[in-house]
């Protein structure tokens, strides 16, 4: 194999491995603090790339620009979802036996009506958005590297540092993690627990927003277009480890650079397989994932 | 206790009736009017992923019969009207099944048409021909549905075979015209059952032909990047691509060969499902598709400077219906319902067996079946529409021109062969 | 997680002591035997009353129930949710098929040797699996079940056995042929899968009245404490997997066989392993009759929103689904069924009130 060839399926491995763990950032912090995996994670992403969309074929609203509207209404849509579908299982719950399971059924409803509403709003046809800013590749030698993928890629780096930052230095930062470690005793100590579970929720919708805005730029986007990006989080985030943020890049990088490589030797199908067979050698052997505590 | 049981009883079987009357319903709320009317079943995918091409064939399917409608319905049975019904198959085969059986029991179609997927295809014609019901296949290539010795089961485009063969053809054609063209060729496509079914049949013709394969790829539906792969093909340093996708994938595909500048001499070479959607026009940049061949089961530009009312009409009913312009889907279920006229006004009558063979006579050479892209339309003894062919056609200066058959190609379409390097276009 | 102090000692005290107690959920007076019978008969009478597009119907309804009572046997039992189970119906349907095609083994050995081959995955998966919990319990299910899907889609041929890809297998016709489980009615299709039901619910009566029943509820229940009682949670958890596998792997069989065609998008997808989950869910897991009420119900919904509003409306039923699994998880956990049960027990008490 050619190193040349090879060298480039690096980086551009590591670009879209950056880009799917930016994706899957909110995925993370989502079950983080709640504990409530979000099938409907991939949907919420779908609905930000048709916002992108829309935003730029009826108003004319770059997607770049869009990001200051996709990132609000991301950030409530997930704020309502969690005060209006989720919060009412964890005031059960918190009577009754646990049962993590109820979460993931729920937010797969909300995948089911949310998808097919698309669908059904939307209709069946692909659309894409493009960016008036013409951005030339950067030539790396011979061959091109795609600079709306190199901005997502900074982007997912940018949004990991500043949420870390941001959950560390603030209020309600401090708040969401002293949630995460012990629901009772931070409710006890005064914080307001169905708050901090709702915007932990808007947050983790409000990133998808961002990465929306910024991937309509590449990714052709259908009703079903979530669906290959939330299972591809699911891997990531047990890649990294549940609840990490920084294991989320990681996460994220690993498989991009373990699919670009694996596919310079095999087709993309048996990648594919390989990719799934990596996530479950993790699950047994390291559930833990790579960043996150034993 | 006795009075419990009963009380169960009676719950259970108020329960049991309800779901009958459920299953009922379908075929209560339109058996009463059926009387003038001949109903004409239709399976398609009307949702899930092939959704969109499903809407197309509904789109031209329910145009064809308002044009038929209006125009007086069956002259022959009295004026009688066609009346659709349309069963959504979601592209899974138990469903498509379940679908034929309930057109023909319950809705007592005449004759159906469909179902454009060939996994769905497959088993439901086998439902038909087992119901003595008359069946004109559309849009599915499998081989092998026009290759049992069925009675009832007619298909009125390509076998899979046919569009491997014209795509070669084309490539040889334009080898003898202008002495150059490519040694090596790629194939990349879906992994599911069009692409690999398609992949097979270039492999054995690209062997027997001698052009050498340099690499064979295919990729899951629904991917989000194909770097890895355009740096496998920029490896293989193939003369021509060859590429199979659905519309979300090839539109990736052709954006990232055009952000790449991935230079292939002689062309990229699609065998339709995403260039042969409109809706992939409408959201790929012009030049992201430039010199494309587009082998497709419509000829795209037949009806440039022949404005027959008919084809004005449902051109323009098309496109306010979905927002692009016509599709081959859409042509051939709007060519179907013509065909179907055509043996209805022979059979007069409606009744299946009549109908059967009147379909099974079936010589148009011209008429509004023709929108298709056909010359003719006859069945052989397998059902199959032995004139069926495609057209390839090259995307110059924004538009798709026809370049083979040679017969067909406009006097002023030049074909651009090679195709003009990335650097080297305007 | 937090573990609560008392929490263990809570659960350990909630465990029924010795013998399984008769449970209330499951258990059948004679009236309701009487029901029983009477629902049974009703069954069985159907094709003679029933045209061929109702019973079709009724053929689609059970094969789901059947497949969801399957799923039911172990994920119902053990609160795990495996979202894969669709592998073991395409390792029945597939090897039921290439049996018959390639051996000329007739589909009647054809369907239980598929599921035993179906058990035998399950074992392997199930094995290093079921350590885990909760939500990478059922993330893994669709990890391994995609990895078979993505495989069979893309092999021609493994060892001579032609897999066929993407294009999937066709059973050849065979005519009106008892040895061939081929008919040209569909009444035989339905006694068929009417006898495969009513065995998958006896086999779940059954379960809730043994050992292994037991057994899994206390796991269930809390593993911790079960497992300080010295029952293995792997060991009968993959017992209860490898039957629930075995009946998975005879639907696939008949699946193949009615429809006589199978492929892996739809056999091996992750939609119809979802179909099973959520009726039976819905219904009400754990349960004996839960998943045959939520196959029941789900099942003609579909069929319903398809024939009257003919994709007018695409994904419709798909949006109601989503909507009836939400409003179940929050406010009947237990399932449909658990509402009903409550109606007929007044109704059971007020009668019996002499």
């Amino acid at each position: 194999m050619d190193p040349l060839i090879l060298s480039f399926a690096l980086v551009n491995g590591l670009l879209i491995g950056g880009v799917y763990g930016g994706v899957a950032l909110g995925l993370s912090l989502i079950f983080g603090v709640m504990r409530v995996v979000n099938f409907a994670h991939g949907s919420l992403l779908m609905l930000a790339l048709y916002a992108a969309f829309w935003l730029q074929a009826l108003a004319g609203i770059d997607p770049y620009a869009s990001v200051v509207v996709t990132v609000p209404l991301l950030f409530a849509v997930g704020f309502l979802i969690q005060s209006v579908v989720i919060a009412p299982l964890i005031r059960r719950e918190s009577a009754l036996v646990v049962e993590p399971l109820s979460a993931l059924l729920l937010t797969a409803g909300v995948y089911l009506v949310i998808d097919n509403l698309a669908l059904m709003a939307f209709g069946p046809d692909v659309r894409s958005a493009s960016s008036g800013l013409a951005l030339a590749p950067l030539m790396l030698g011979p061959i091109p590297v795609n600079m709306q993928r190199l901005i997502a890629f900074l982007a997912a780096i940018l949004a990991a540092v500043s949420l870390s930052l941001w959950l560390r230095s603030t209020r309600m930062g401090r708040a969401i993690r002293a949630t995460a470690q012990n629901r009772d005793a931070a409710a006890l100590s005064g914080i307001d627990v169905p708050l901090v579970y709702a915007v932990t929720f808007g947050i983790g919708a409000a990133l998808l927003g961002l990465f929306g805005s910024l991937l309509a730029t590449f990714i052709p986007i259908t009703p079903q277009v979530g669906l290959s990006f939330g299972i591809r989080s699911f891997i990531v985030v047990v890649l990294g480890g549940i609840g990490s943020i920084p294991g989320s890049i990681v996460g994220g990088l690993v498989i991009g650079v373990f699919e670009a490589l694996a596919s310079q030797f095999v087709p993309a199908t048996s990648a594919a397989i390989l990719s799934l067979g990596l996530f479950v050698l993790i699950l047994l052997v390291r559930p833990s994932g790579l960043m996150g505590r034993a | 206790m006795t009075t419990t049981l009963s009380r169960r009883a009676v719950l259970v079987r108020g329960a049991l009736a309800l779901s009958a009357t459920a299953f009922a319903t379908g075929g209560f709320a339109t058996g009463a009017l059926a009387q003038a009317e001949i109903p004409v079943g239709w399976v398609l995918p009307l949702s899930g992923g092939s959704a969109a091409i499903g809407q197309q064939a509904r789109t031209g399917v329910q145009i064809a019969v308002d044009q038929i409608n209006a125009a007086g319905g069956i002259k022959a049975m009295g004026g009688a009207k066609l009346k659709l019904v349309f069963a959504d198959s979601q592209s899974k085969p138990d469903i498509g099944s379940s679908e034929t059986e309930r057109l023909i029991q319950r809705e007592n179609v005449a004759v159906i048409g469909g179902a454009f997927n060939s996994a769905v295809t497959f088993p439901a014609t086998e439902l038909a021909e087992r119901y003595k019901t008359p069946w004109i296949v559309m849009g599915a290539v499998k081989d092998e549905i026009t290759e049992r010795n069925f009675k009832y089961v007619f298909r009125i485009n390509n076998k899979a075979t046919y569009d491997a063969r014209e795509q070669l053809d084309a490539i040889d054609m334009l080898k003898t015209e202008t002495g150059q063209g490519p040694k090596t060729l790629a194939i990349f496509y879906e992994g599911s059952d069009w692409g690999r079914s398609h992949a097979a049949n270039v492999r054995k013709l690209a062997k027997e032909r001698g052009y050498t394969l340099v690499l064979d790829e295919a990729a899951p539906p629904n991917q989000v990047d194909f770097s890895a792969q355009l740096l496998k093909i920029r490896a293989a340093r193939p003369d021509a691509l060859i590429a199979a996708f659905y519309t979300p994938d090839h539109l990736l595909l052709s954006r990232q060969l055009f952000e790449q500048q991935l230079n292939l001499p002689f062309g990229l070479h699609s065998v339709g499902g995403g260039t042969e959607d409109p809706s992939f026009y409408k959201a790929v940049s012009p030049k992201a598709v430039a010199y494309y061949f587009v082998q497709e089961d419509r000829q795209v530009d037949a009806l440039q400077g022949e404005p027959l009312p008919e084809f004005v009409d449902v051109e323009k009913r098309f496109r306010d219906t979905l927002g692009y312009g016509m599709s081959a889907y859409g042509a051939q279920g709007f060519s179907v319902m013509y065909v179907i006229r055509d043996a209805l006004e022979r059979a007069r009558s409606a009744d299946r067996q009549a109908l059967r063979d009147a379909i099974a006579a079936t010589d148009l050479t011209s008429g509004p079946a023709m929108y298709v892209g056909y010359q003719r339309i006859k069945f052989d003894e397998q059902g199959q529409n032995t004139f069926a062919h495609g057209a390839i056609s090259q995307n110059l200066n924004g538009q798709r021109r026809t370049v083979w058959p040679a017969a067909s190609r406009a006097p002023d379409t030049k074909p651009a062969w090679p195709v003009p390097a990335f650097g080297a276009r305007s | 997680m937090t573990a609560h102090p008392n929490r263990l000692h809570e659960s350990a005290a909630r465990l029924p002591a010795g013998r399984p107690r008769r449970a209330a959920a499951g258990g059948v007076s004679p009236a309701g035997l009487l029901a029983l019978a009477l629902i049974g008969l009703a069954a069985l009478a159907l094709p003679l009353v029933a045209d061929s597009y109702l019973l079709h119907s009724c053929i689609v309804v059970l094969f789901f129930a059947y497949m969801a009572t399957a799923w039911n046997f172990v994920c119902g039992y053990v609160g795990q949710l495996s979202i894969g189970h669709a592998m073991f119906a395409g390792v029945g349907g597939y090897a039921t098929v290439l049996l018959f095609t390639g051996l000329g083994l007739s589909p009647w050995l054809g369907l239980p040797v598929g599921g035993l081959l179906a058990a035998a995955l399950s074992v392997v998966v199930g094995y290093p699996t079921f350590r885990l919990r909760g939500p990478y319990f059922a993330l893994t299910t669709i990890a391994f079940a995609e990895m078979i899907r993505i495989w069979v889609e893309n092999t021609e041929s493994v060892l001579g056995i032609p897999v066929n890809g993407a294009a999937g297998l066709t059973v050849p016709l065979a005519g009106e042929s008892l040895a061939a489980l081929q008919f040209n009615g569909k009444a035989p299709y339905y006694y068929l899968i009417v006898a495969l039901l009513a065995g998958a619910l006896a086999a779940t009566w059954a379960l809730e009245r043994s050992k292994l029943g037991f057994y899994l509820k206390a796991i269930r229940g809390d593993r911790d404490a079960a497992e300080s009682l010295g029952i293995s949670p792997a060991r009968y958890q993959l017992v209860a997997l490898a039957i629930s596998a075995f009946m998975t792997g005879i639907g696939g069989g008949f699946y193949a066989q009615f429809f006589r065609y199978v492929n892996a998008e739809r056999l091996i997808g992750v939609d119809l392993s979802i179909d099973m989950a959520l009726m039976s869910i819905i219904g009400g897991q754990g349960t004996v009759f839960g998943p045959l009420l939520g196959a029941v119900l789900l099942a003609p919904l579909a069929e319903i929103t398809r024939g009257t509003l003919g994709g007018s409306f695409l994904g419709l039923h798909l949006v109601v689904y989503g909507i009836i699994l939400m409003l179940a998880v929050l406010y009947l956990p237990k399932g449909l069924i658990a509402p009903l049960r409550a109606v007929l027990a007044r109704l059971a008490r007020r009668g019996g009130a002499r």
